[in-house]
């Protein structure tokens, strides 16, 4: 049974009382906050041995070097990698979709698939790199309440499909892809999987093996981890065969100088992603960020979150002119509600008026997810509220969000 | 000549706040819709050029409401912004 008092207090943010009232912080589908774990971990090596890993044979660059090591282990075992080679240090989930995206090797006239329901993240890159290589995208469209139809993805991935790229969990409508199913289909067919995991690995038990996705992208900001951290995951198969990023320090086992040419062997995965001088700090602060969240264990998180979303999902539907996009099933939902008031003209009216009137900090805006507000002929310029739920919420701050809905449209019509 | 209050220039604020003040210049008081839309016109696309979605102005707003630049004021429809004269 999971003490989720005692895990609240683990996140120092939320002891803040700001106009003498206490933070209801539903925006985690942006970033997360970050518990005391986390942080002593990366003030660990500011303080203790903040040098370069790898390369300073002192004692500072050994202990860096273990504790960078441990993380990359650590959020092996978060994915249930096979090896931790497969797992890259990026920036964020973005960069690890733009690797992909850039250097994955796709055959002449082949076609990529994504969906209108990505982030822009998640489609621009392969957007960019059609555009780039002359290869065909199609966009399968997702249904109004943001999940697929099965049939579609059938219909579209073909023999001349070389790469598929699907948000796992929508950072709008939170509805989670059947990307099991996906990856059946696309396999069957010879084409590769990328399952943007960015919103989907910090709420739900992610085995990437399991799923046999060949690549996956995680964001650390999003799961109790730093900020300007991420990491790609790839089969080694194709790690192994992708084209480079990145090139310079770190990615080299030799660099000759021979008649006047300079001739560089390069390391392979996951140095060879890795190029200059890591963000120590990043990578600690995220493998202890993934050991944190698996210490509590996914699955719990998963059934915390969802308990709340649920009381969420079933008061909000019953007030007038509250509109919701996505589904109301929360068995294919990560913990966040998107929604729209009719008494306010903008869904920026809505994230003023909770965060002025009592604390409440969620999201407006079109979430980085143009097409899918287009699809739904949302004006981007109105957009969405969104509130999102993780670990670390309970029933006052459910209660308070609501009561700011109630005023909002009490106030407002 | 700008109304801004003189302990501010324009060239202290980002662009969004810029933005903002520039269209709330144009008009007695504006909802935060009219003025996202304002924005992206023509007339004003030299100087609001933040994403569509519109969050980064009505942050900016925020943030000018902070600085007793503007005020806002919510009622019937959402909030109606606008700007203090000296």
């Amino acid at each position: 049974m999971v003490d989720w008092t005692k895990i609240r207090n683990d996140f120092p943010a939320l002891k803040r009382i700001i106009n003498g009232r206490p933070v209801v912080y539903l925006d985690s589908a942006c970033m997360a906050l970050k518990p005391r774990q986390v942080i002593n971990a990366m003030n660990e090596y500011y303080e203790e041995y903040p040098a370069c890993g790898g390369r300073s044979i002192h004692r500072f660059g050994e202990e860096v070097s273990n504790a960078y090591s441990a993380a990359r282990e650590k959020i092996a075992k978060f994915l249930n990698a096979d090896t931790e080679n497969e797992c890259i240090w990026t920036r964020n989930a973005t960069e690890s979709l733009n690797i992909v995206a850039s250097a994955v090797k796709l055959p002449k006239g082949s076609k990529i698939l994504t969906t209108s329901l990505e982030h822009h993240s998640g489609s621009l890159p392969f957007v960019e790199r059609a555009r780039r290589d002359g290869l065909d995208i199609e966009i399968i469209k997702a249904q109004s309440d943001g999940t697929f139809d099965i049939e579609d993805w059938k219909k579209a991935i073909d023999s001349k499909t070389s790469l598929v790229s699907v948000v796992h969990s929508s950072n709008v409508t939170g509805t989670v892809a059947p990307m099991k199913e996906i990856v059946e289909i696309a396999h069957d067919r010879g084409a590769l999987v990328m399952s943007d995991d960015a919103q989907y690995a910090p709420h739900h038990p992610l085995d990437v093996q399991d799923l046999d996705v060949d690549f996956s992208a995680i964001s650390a900001h999003k799961m109790c981890g730093p900020s300007g951290m991420g990491v790609l995951y790839g089969k080694l198969e194709h790690l192994n065969s992708m084209n480079m990023f990145l090139y310079g320090g770190d990615t080299v086992s030799d660099v000759r100088f021979e008649d006047g040419k300079i001739i560089p062997e390069y390391l392979p995965p996951p140095e060879k992603f890795e190029a200059g001088l890591q963000n120590y700090a990043g990578a600690i602060g995220a493998g202890a960020a993934a050991e944190y969240l698996q210490d509590i264990g996914m699955k719990e998180i998963e059934k915390h979150e969802r308990s709340l979303l649920d009381i969420v999902l079933k008061q909000l539907s019953n007030m007038n002119h509250v509109h919701i996009l996505g589904t109301d099933d929360i068995n294919i939902k990560t913990g966040l509600v998107t929604f729209t008031v009719d008494t306010v003209s903008s869904a920026h009216d809505i994230a003023t008026f909770l965060n002025d009137e009592l604390n409440v900090m969620v999201r407006s805006g079109w979430h980085c997810v143009g097409p899918f507000h287009y699809q739904m002929g949302i004006d981007p310029k109105k957009g969405t509220a969104r509130a999102s739920f993780y670990l670390y919420n309970n029933l006052d701050d459910v209660k308070t969000f609501l009561l700011g809905i109630e005023q909002l449209i009490e106030a407002s019509k | 000549m700008s109304d801004v209050p003189p302990r501010l220039a324009m060239s202290d604020l980002s662009k969004n706040a810029q933005c903002v003040l520039k269209i709330l210049e144009s008009a007695e008081s504006l909802t935060t819709t009219e003025i996202l839309g304002i924005a992206s016109t023509d007339e004003y696309a030299d100087l609001c050029t933040d994403c569509a979605g519109g969050d980064a102005f009505v942050a900016a707003a925020n943030q000018l409401v902070e600085k007793g630049i503007i005020t806002k004021k919510f009622g019937k429809g959402g909030y109606r912004w606008q700007l203090v004269k000296d």
